[in-house]
C-alpha cells in the first residue's frame, strides 16, 4: 500500500483519518464532469443539437433505459435520472483518471501531521500517490454504496407495511450487508486491481535485458483497464437504480 | 484500508457534487430533452389529428361521390326510361298517321277508279249507242231500230248499275 496523505482528526477519543488525496480527486473528477458537461451544454438546441450535445444526450437516453430496464415505473425513472446520469458520469470519469494517468510523489521525510510517519513511508516504498483514481479507495467506493443503500431504505418507508413485509424473509437481512458491501468493493477491487497492476507492469525489467516486453503487456493491460472502468461505472449505477428499484413500492406506478 | 473519516467525508463531497453537477450540468440537458419529448409529442399529436381530419374528408368525399354517382345513375336510368318510352309513343304515333295515310289513299284511289270506270261505262255505252244507231240506221227500219236501242239501253243499264 502507498503512503496516502491524512488529514487526521480526533473526535470524542477517535482518530477520523481523511484521505486527501481520495477526496481531492473526487472534487477534481467532479469539476472535471461539471466543465465537461458545461462546455457540453454551449449552445444546446431543441432542434439542431451539436455533436457533443448529442453524445451527452446518448448518455442520458442510455441512463433512462438502463433505469427503465430496473424500476418498476416511469415516474421513478424520471426521480432517479439526475443521480443515475451523474454517477454514471461521475465514476466513468473517476475510474478513466487512474487509467490515464497516477501521480506519486516520493517522500523521504516524514509529514506526522498528514499521517505520513516514517513506518507508513517505509510500508509505502516512499510513494505518496497525489494523483489516482478515486474509486480505488475502499472508503470511498462503501460509502458511495452506504449512500444508495440509505437512499433506497428512505424510498423503501414511504410504504412501511410492503417495506416490512420484504423482511418476513430472514435472507432478506442478509442481502442487505451483503448488497452494499460487495456494491462497494466491486468498484473497488476492479479499479484497484487495474491500478495495481499497471504499477508492477511498469516496474517489470527488459527480458534477457534488451526485449521490451513491458509496453505491448503495458498497453494491453491499459486497453482492459478501459474497458474495465467504464463497465464498471455502468455496473455500479444499474445496480443503484436495482437496489433503489427493488424497495420502491409498486402501487406508487401511475400510467 | 477502511478509513471511517474518508468514509463520511466521501458521502458529503459525492452530495454536493452530485447537486453541482445535476444542478448546472445535467439540468439544462434534461430540460432540452423534455421540450424535445414535449416537441415531438405535440408534432406526434398534430399530425395523428391532421390525418384524422383528412380521413374524415376523404370519408365525406367518397360518401358524396358515391351519392352523386348514384343519383346519376338514377337519372341516366329515369331518363333512359323516359326516352324508351317517347320513343315507342313517336313510334306508334307515326305508325298510327302511316296506316291513316295509306287508307285515306287506297279510299282516294278506289273512288277515283270508280269514277273513272262510271265514266268510261258511259262513254262506252254511248259510243256503242251511238255506233249501233249510225250501223242500224242503215240497215233497219225505225220501229226496229227503236226496240233494239230500247234493248240495249236497257242491257246498258243493268251494267251500269
Amino acid at each position: 500500500m502507498p503512503a496516502f496523505p491524512y488529514l487526521l482528526y480526533t473526535f470524542h477519543g477517535g482518530l477520523f483519518k481523511i484521505n486527501i488525496t481520495t477526496i481531492g480527486m473526487m472534487i477534481f473528477t467532479g469539476l472535471v464532469v461539471l466543465v465537461f458537461l458545461r462546455i457540453a451544454a454551449r449552445g444546446l438546441d431543441v432542434r439542431k443539437p451539436t455533436k457533443i450535445q448529442n453524445l451527452v444526450e446518448w448518455v442520458a437516453d442510455f441512463t433512462a433505459n438502463m433505469a427503465r430496464d430496473t424500476m418498476p415505473s416511469e415516474r421513478v425513472v424520471q426521480w432517479i435520472m439526475p443521480l443515475a446520469f451523474t454517477m454514471l458520469v461521475y465514476l466513468f470519469v473517476a475510474n478513466w483518471l487512474g487509467v490515464i494517468a497516477t501521480v506519486a510523489l516520493s517522500v523521504h521525510t516524514p509529514i506526522p501531521w498528514l499521517g505520513l510517519t516514517a513506518a507508513n513511508l517505509a510500508a509505502g516504498h516512499n510513494d505518496v500517490p497525489l494523483f489516482d483514481s478515486p474509486t480505488a479507495n475502499m472508503s470511498m467506493t462503501l460509502g458511495m454504496a452506504a449512500m444508495v443503500w440509505l437512499l433506497s431504505h428512505f424510498v423503501g418507508w414511504r410504504h412501511p407495511k410492503h417495506y416490512l413485509r420484504h423482511y418476513l424473509n430472514p435472507m432478506a437481512l442478509i442481502e442487505e450487508i451483503t448488497n452494499p458491501l460487495t456494491h462497494g468493493m466491486r468498484l473497488f477491487g476492479n479499479i484497484f486491481a487495474g491500478e495495481a497492476l499497471i504499477s508492477v507492469l511498469l516496474g517489470i525489467p527488459m527480458l534477457f535485458h534488451f526485449i521490451p516486453i513491458r509496453l505491448p503487456l503495458l498497453l494491453i493491460w491499459l486497453f482492459y483497464s478501459g474497458f474495465v472502468s467504464t463497465i464498471q461505472a455502468y455496473v455500479f449505477t444499474i445496480l443503484m437504480t436495482l437496489y433503489v428499484g427493488q424497495k420502491y413500492h409498486v402501487t406508487d406506478v401511475r400510467h | 484500508m477502511f478509513e471511517l473519516g474518508t468514509f463520511i467525508v466521501s458521502i458529503i463531497t459525492f452530495l454536493i457534487l452530485f447537486y453541482f453537477i445535476q444542478r448546472y450540468g445535467f439540468r439544462p440537458f434534461a430540460k432540452v430533452l423534455r421540450a424535445r419529448y414535449d416537441y415531438v409529442t405535440l408534432q406526434v399529436t398534430d399530425a395523428e389529428q391532421s390525418r384524422a381530419q383528412a380521413q374524415k374528408f376523404l370519408d365525406e368525399q367518397r360518401q358524396l361521390l358515391d351519392e352523386t354517382r348514384h343519383q346519376v345513375k338514377d337519372m341516366l336510368d329515369a331518363a333512359r326510361v323516359r326516352a324508351d318510352e317517347q320513343g315507342r309513343e313517336i313510334l306508334a304515333q307515326a305508325q298510327e298517321e302511316s296506316a291513316r295515310l295509306l287508307e285515306e289513299n287506297r279510299e282516294l284511289i278506289e273512288r277515283e277508279r270508280a269514277e273513272m270506270l262510271s265514266a268510261v261505262m258511259q262513254s262506252v255505252s254511248s259510243l256503242t249507242v251511238e255506233l249501233s244507231e249510225k250501223l242500224l240506221r242503215r240497215h233497219l227500219a225505225q220501229e226496229a231500230h227503236d226496240e233494239m236501242v230500247k234493248e240495249a239501253e236497257k242491257i246498258l243499264g243493268e251494267l251500269v248499275c
